[in-house]
This record gives C-alpha cells, structure tokens and sequence, in this order.
C-alpha cells in the first residue's frame, strides 16, 4: 500500500533529522562560553555551590553522556526541566540562590504546550487573511498575463514586500487600535488579540502567494490541454476552475508548506512587539536567559513540526497530481 | 454541387470562399485565399499541404477556434445549411458537441491530473448536461472498447500519464465522438505516433467511420497517409484548393505542378531499377564495429517500487567497413540507449561492442577520449545540440581544442575547409547559429563530428527533423563525404523510406532486441522476421504494399520494458505465434550472407 510505505518511510526520515537537529543544537549550547549555572544561581552565589548544582545536574559530564541522557528523556516524552522558570510561573527568577521555589523547576514540555496553540492560532489566521487577500489577485493576474490585473498584481506584491513589518505592525497599532479603537493590540486575553499581529504576518506573506500564483496560472492556461478544452466544448467557467487552479495549486501548496513552517518557528519580531505568548516570545526569553533546555526543547518541536508540515504537503501534493512521486 | 443541396440538408459541410488573414503590425498576409469544398455525411476528405499551406488554420477555422492575428476576412461556412462566420455563437455551441476536433498532440491533451475517465464524462456532459453521470461513463466505456483500449473498464480510472501515446490518441478519439459529432475534425492525429501505431488509429477511424457514419476531415501532411485515409483527397497549396480527386485517381493523373512534383518526390520502397550507384559496396572482411549480446537497463522508481527497465536486452551486428548500417526501430525500442552504449556515453551491463577490435565498453575513460576521434556522433536535435553562444567557427573548432590538434591559425584553416566541405558559407565563421536553419544546424552538426577525421560517423535521427527535400540534400552530402573520406555511417531511425534509400545493411529492433540484420534488398524483399513485415506493412507508401498491415499486425501495443512477457517480445502482436513463441526466446540465427533473424519460423 503506497500510502502506508510513504508514512513510515517519511517518518522514519523524519525522527532521523529531528535526531540530528537535536544533537546539533545540544553540542553548540554546550561549547559556547557561559555558564548556565552561573545564571541560574545568581551572581552572588558561591563558587562551591555552583559547582555542587552542576555536578548534580551532570552537567559536568562528557556532552555525549549528556546527549545520551537527554535524548533518552526526549524519546519517553521528558524534554528536561527549565534551568530557570519556576513550576509556579512567578517572573524569571534566579537572582536569589537560595529561593525555595527554584526546586520546583518548570517542564520544558508544559511551557512549550502552553504556548503552541497560541502561536498555531496566529499562524492560522495570518494564513487564512494571506490567502484571502492573494489568491483572487494572483488569480487574476495569472489569467491575464501583462494586462492591468498582471500589473496590479505585481505592484501591490511589490508594496507589500517592501513594508518591513516591525514598522507595519506599529503603524497598524497606532491606526487601529489607539487612533480607531477597533483592535486591541498588546498581550493577549481573548482572539481578537491575534488578528492584529495576523494582519501584519499576512501582509508580509500575500506578495510570495500573489507571485506564485500568477506565475503558477500563467504556466497552465498556457498548457495544450486547457488551450484545447475550449474547442473540446467545455465552458470557461469549467477550464478555469476545474483545471486551471487544480493544476497550478502544487507551487502554492509547497510554498503554503514552507510558510506555515517559518510561522510556526519564528514570528519573534511580531511576537515580540505585539507581546503575543506564543512560541516566537518564549524562544526570545529563553535565548536571553540562556535557558539551555528550553531551547532544545523548542528546536526539537519545531524541527518535528517542519517534518510533518513536510509530510502533509506531499501528500497532498500527491493527491492533487498523481504523477509526482515521493 | 448546387446552393439548393445545401438547403435540402444533403450535405453537412459547405466551405465557400473562406478567407483568412493574419494581422502584423499593420500588414495583413493571407493564410487562407478563397477555400470552396463541400463535405457530405460520413465521407472522409484528406487534406494535404506542406507545412505552412493552411492546413492546421483551415482546421482551426472550421473548430471555430482561431486566435488573434488570425481572423476570417471572407467567405462563408454553412454547417447543415447555417452559416458559422456571421453567427458566433451558434458556431461556438457546435464546437465538441457537432463538430469535434482531435489534435496532434495527445500527450498534452488532457489535464494531468484528472483520470481520463472523469474528463470524457466531464465534456459529454459538458455538451449534453441532460445526460446523466451514470449514462456518461457507460457510454465513455463502452467507445473505450470501441477504439480497443484493451481492459477498458480499468482504463477509464487511469490517469493521461499512464496511458502510451497510442493509447492517449484513442482517448483522444473516444472524447470527440462521445457527443456523436456529426463531423470530425482530425490534424494531423498519427504524426507523433510509430508508424504500426498509426497504422492501427487510421484502420480504427474507418471502422469508426462507417460504424457512427460521421463526417471525417483527415489533414495530414503525409501524401500516402493521406491517401490511406480518404475516400477523397484535397491538396493545398499557399492557401488554395489546388485539387481534390479520389486517391487512385490523385496519384495515378495528378493535375496540379504541385500533386505532380509531390508524388514525383516521394521515395519508395519497393519500386524496381533502385539507383545502386551511389552506394559503396561495403568490404565485407574485418567488421569495424562488432556488437555482441549488449544489455542495459535502468532502474527507476515508482509508486509500486523499484522497477528494473530492460531499455537494450540483445543486441548483436557487424558494422563493415564503408557500409551504411541503418539501425530501426519504433519510439521505446531502446535505440538511443544503444546509441549511448555504442558511443561510450554509458557502459554495457553485458556483452561487448568492439571498435577495431577494442573493447570500448571497457576501455578507460582517458583511452575512451582517443577512441572517440575515430567515431563521431550526430545528433537528432538541431536546436538544443549547439551552443547558441559560440559562433559557428569555435564550435567546430572545440573538439580539435578537446585534442589538442593543431596551432590557432591551423585549426581555423580547418574549420573554413571543413565549412566548404559541408556547405556553409564561408562568412558564417564569426556568427552565432542563431539564424541558421535546420538543415543548416544540421551541417554544422556533421562538420563539428568530422573534423576530427573519425572513420566512424553515428547518426541518431540526424535528419528526422528535416523536411523532405533538405533530407534529400544532406543525403547527398553524406554519400560525397563517403567517397571523399571513406566514413562507415551508422543510421540510428525510425524512418523506413530514409533507411531504404541510403542504407546497405539494417538491423531491425523491438524492445531491446535486434530481431533481425538484413541486407537492404533482403530486409524490404525477404523479412526474416515478422515484427520486420509488421514494420513494411505500416510504412507509409503509394506503392502496392507487399505486405498487408491485416495479415502482418495484430491490434495491441508493445509490452512494457519494465514487465517483459516471457519468450519472444513481439509474439502478443504476432500473427504468427504458437505455443512456443510464449514460452522460450529466439535466438539469432544465420540465414545466410551476414543476414541474421530472431524468429523460430526460421528454424
């Protein structure tokens, strides 16, 4: 059974890059300067005692007895502990050594799967509102190649591309949320919150989706097949949206695909201004404080994510035109 | 035939006076100058024309699909007595439902990613949306057996892609007389096929033809084609009706300089008193090149996994010195892989190809590179095998560079003889070969490969992409390099008329296989193997055919080279084969005189 064998080749391939992935980003944590321990203890800490937490961490052990035990956690679901977030979710502590609630670590796990769903959220919508806004440009512009709507196209892909989107998400925020009141802008504490920072991602995304599209729809209305089916007695309606756009949806999909995955792992700019809690915000956190394990943890997930975002598009794909083979 | 026939309805088609123009940049050229022909029910009309006479817009303009600059400027076309020109959109509403049109080009003529089944129900209803779905796909069925889709039922679920060329243009059939057309428009349908193939497709449409009775426009670019096909033939030339006869009457008392220069053109293949002349009698003693037993395959991958395709499986002939070996075969026959293995672009899997004696199967990839001065390749292509960016002297200068043969002023002294020996004039040596024209792309080619003073010149379907008289000048200058230099060619084709006229010996492949090496005479006039009649039988020719295409093919297409039957290949098309044809292989025997043939009638 083809698609049996395609799942389990593919995955298999998968588990071997998020491995990789995983052991790459485990020995550089480790090999640059710092010490972690050094920042999870506070600057005021004695020399002993950190070397006491270190040993009992193991992180004074060979990194491949590292890797070993960590990896040995990843595959049983244990993505470790925070070095530095409580269980309780109080601030980022680590200034006091002797704090009693620094027992209590956070799982790595926990934080990452508070804060997919929303980033997933923002991804989806910023998805939905760049197709919405590309697909009947780029449509069109595809239809009629060097017209006005080619034109129109190409402009406003070249408009949109150019906004760089720190500035258009403050724009925005300043336009629709202060000066109009109509969005609310900053934190998070109901859906309308991401259709701002969504607003922004689609913007930046349309222009790929518009380009891709014309050029993708302008190859096929080109093709023998459509150029016939006029003269075979099908009507326009059925030429175009029965044949054209299945056809050229393959371009679309495995740009969607990659998109998706560059959502997912890193809107921090928008994150960060919108000071959105998803996943984007937690990895910014978690690079400054030097959190080692829950930078692992993320790249891990997000490396997973990319692989079966992967998977689906090319099965889709397939299922779309049977010629391709994966 | 009076107006009033075309009132009482008698006949279906009436063209008169139809003139169409092409618009650039404000001039106007006419393509079409004041067509008048009639068209009955279920009668099959040929047109014929070279490229360039109208052909392909006359049949655009009938399917009511001319796109700009292309515009009727005049004339009228009466389908069943209404008027298509002055009424549109009465034109546009027949367009698939009465008037169908089937292309050349099957392999782009259904959307990729659809099966084949759902696009016929797709356009029936299309033009008959009473129709119900059911009823379509009964009926797309039952014509896909009709046209001899072998296991149809299955078919109708397949995709284009997984259908062979052949296939797809019964496909191709099936969709325009799904709707039950009243006439059928078909351009140039057997031209991308092989020519058993075609054969096949024109024996089918008269079968259809009477069985449906509809109406059959065949154009055709092919004079014996066209004269298989028709009840009548039309020529054009320059956008004129030159003359219609029936087609014993056409080639027998042709009226028009152009039909009498046409059929006095036309190569045979059987005719008495062939001009021996010009061929060098090869010296049969010390066989330039030997092939014995050559294989190869590839491995591909697939949905249903790997896949071993068996492109070349038995290949064995002598070359002689000063012979001109043609080597023929249909598409997928494996002989541009033989090529590749003949050339030492890929090595053998098994068995050896010896070039004066040297293994160059074997030979190292530095002892390769020397050899290949002796044996030049010619390729099909005369587009994509040259360099636009160099110009037309340091193309034929790089293989001495590749050499290191000769000073800078002594290769370019060569390169100016080497053009006036191939026919290039000689103040092309500093263009591009932007502007050069086929023929002349193609001189450049042969120039290019016989600097180097190779006794070997391999031709794969070196003049496939010529038109017929251009083919008969570089046949020309391919018999004065002969004398002058002495070359030995190896003609890689799957033109049955080019081998006849140029070729002293020829090998016969199918599938892989040299099914049969013959002398030219013995080949068209003794075949040792039927695959070799089936191929005589097909060629398209005026002559009486030796060879009946009813006695010599069996309906059906080639197997595929990934899942070969056991025993003989060719014995699912045989008319021949018994029980033993589907169980053992044939081997090449000897019928005498170097002639060898792969068939157990010859035992």
């Amino acid at each position: 059974m083809f698609i049996v064998r395609f799942l389990i080749r593919r995955l298999l391939q998968g588990a071997l890059i998020v491995f990789l992935v995983s052991a790459l980003i485990f020995t550089l944590l480790r090999v640059v300067p710092g010490d972690p321990v050094r920042l999870m203890a506070g600057g005021m800490a004695p020399e002993a005692l950190i070397e006491e937490i270190a040993q009992e961490m193991g992180l004074r052990d060979p990194i491949y007895q590292q890797f070993a035990r960590y990896m040995g956690g990843v595959i049983q679901g244990d993505l470790g502990q925070s070095f530095v977030r409580p269980a309780n979710g109080a601030a980022v502590g680590g200034a006091s050594f002797d704090d009693s609630t620094r027992a209590a670590r956070a799982e790595v796990w926990d934080l990452i799967a508070q804060t997919v769903p929303m980033t997933l959220q923002l991804a989806l919508l910023s998805m939905i509102f760049a197709l919405v806004i590309a697909v009947p440009i780029g449509v069109m512009g595809g239809l009629r190649p060097g017209k006005w709507p080619d034109r129109l196209a190409l402009y406003l892909s070249s408009v949109f591309i150019s906004l760089p989107n720190f500035w258009l998400g403050i724009v925005l925020a300043l336009l629709l949320s202060v000066k109009l009141n109509l969005l609310p802008a900053i934190g998070y504490e109901g859906f309308a919150y991401t259709i701002l920072p969504a607003l922004v991602l689609a913007v930046e995304i349309a222009p790929f989706i518009i380009r891709t599209l014309t050029v993708s729809v302008a190859n096929v209305m080109g093709q023998n097949f459509i150029d016939i089916a006029a003269v075979r007695g099908l009507t326009r309606n059925q030429i175009i949206f029965r044949h054209a756009l299945k056809n050229s949806a393959i371009p679309l999909l495995n740009l969607l695909g990659v998109q998706f995955s560059m959502l997912l792992g890193g809107v921090l700019v928008i994150e960060f201004i919108f000071d959105y809690p998803g996943l984007g915000r937690l990895t910014i956190n978690a690079v400054m404080q030097r959190d080692f394990p829950l930078i692992q943890g993320i790249a891990i997930v997000t490396a997973a994510a990319f692989v079966l975002i992967n998977i689906v598009v090319d099965l889709c794909a397939t299922a779309i035109d049977p010629r391709l083979d994966y | 035939m009076a107006r009033d026939d075309v009132l009482a309805g008698q006949i279906l088609l009436s063209v008169r006076d139809l003139t169409v123009q092409a618009e650039e940049d404000g001039k106007s050229r006419t393509i079409l100058d004041r067509i008048s022909f009639d068209l009955n029910p279920s009668q099959i009309l040929s047109v014929i024309g070279e490229s360039g006479s109208g052909k392909t817009v006359l049949a655009r303009t009938l399917a009511s699909w001319l796109s700009v600059p292309l515009r009727v400027t005049g004339g009228a076309i009466h389908f069943r007595g209404e008027d298509l020109i002055s009424n549109p959109k009465f034109a546009k509403s027949l367009s698939g439902r009465e008037i169908a049109y089937i292309g050349g080009n099957p392999a782009g003529a259904l959307d990729p990613t659809m099966t084949v089944g759902a696009q016929l129900v797709e356009k029936l209803r299309a033009v008959r949306p009473d129709i119900s779905k059911s009823d379509a796909r009964d009926k797309a069925i039952a014509l896909l057996k009709a046209v001899k889709i072998p296991a149809a039922e299955r078919r109708f679920y397949e995709y284009p892609f997984q259908y062979s060329g052949g296939m797809m243009q019964r496909a191709m059939i099936v969709d325009a007389l799904i709707s039950d057309p009243a006439l059928l428009i078909a351009d140039n349908i057997t031209q991308p096929l092989d020519v058993t193939v075609a054969a096949q497709i024109l024996k089918l449409l008269r079968e259809l033809n009477s069985e449906f009775s509809t109406a059959i426009l065949f154009i055709c670019s092919s004079l014996p084609v066209a004269c298989d096909a028709a009840d009548e033939v039309m020529v054009l030339h320059d956008g004129r009706v030159v003359e219609r006869q029936v087609p014993a009457a056409l080639v027998d008392a042709p009226q028009h300089s152009y039909t009498k220069g046409l059929i006095k053109e036309l190569p045979t293949l059987w005719a008495e008193g062939k001009d021996e002349s010009g061929t060098v009698k090869p010296d049969v003693g010390q066989p330039i090149m030997s092939v014995h037993g050559v294989a190869k395959h590839y491995e591909t991958h697939g949905k249903s996994g790997w896949a071993l395709v068996q492109a070349v499986r038995n290949v064995q002939f002598d070359v002689f010195r000063g012979d001109n070996f043609g080597i023929v075969g249909e598409s997928g026959c494996g002989k541009s892989s033989l090529m590749r293995l003949l050339t030492g672009l890929e090595r053998p899997d098994a068995g050896t190809i010896l070039f004066q004696g040297e293994n160059v199967g074997e030979a190292s990839p530095k002892r390769l590179r020397q050899l290949r001065r002796k044996f030049q390749l010619v390729l099909q292509d005369p587009y994509g095998s040259l360099p636009p960016q160099s110009s037309i002297g340091s193309i034929l200068e790089e293989p001495l560079i590749i050499h290191k043969i000769g000073s800078r002023a002594e290769r370019r002294d060569k390169a100016r003889a080497i053009m006036a020996e191939v026919g290039l004039p000689d103040n092309f040596y500093d263009r591009l070969p932007t502007g050069l024209s086929a023929g002349q792309r193609q001189r450049l080619n042969v120039g290019r490969a016989m600097i180097l003073e190779p006794e070997l010149l391999i031709m794969d379907e070196t003049l496939s992409a010529l038109d017929q008289t251009e083919q008969g000048k570089l046949l020309e200058l391919f018999q004065r390099l002969q004398e002058e230099h002495g070359f030995t060619y190896i003609f890689i084709s799957h033109d049955l008329t080019m081998v006849r006229q140029v070729c002293s010996r020829i090998a016969v492949m199918y599938l892989g296989e040299t099914v049969e090496v013959a002398s030219n005479e013995r080949l068209f006039f003794d075949p040792g193997h039927p695959y070799s009649r089936a191929l005589l039988s097909a060629a398209p020719t005026l002559e009486k055919r030796r060879y009946s295409p009813e006695k010599c093919l069996l309906e059906g297409e080639p197997p595929s080279p990934i899942d070969l039957p056991p025993g003989c290949a060719f014995a699912n098309r045989c008319p021949h084969a018994f029980d033993r044809c589907m169980a053992e292989t044939p081997k090449l025997l000897s019928r005498g005189d170097h002639a060898l043939a792969a068939c157990f009638l010859n035992e």
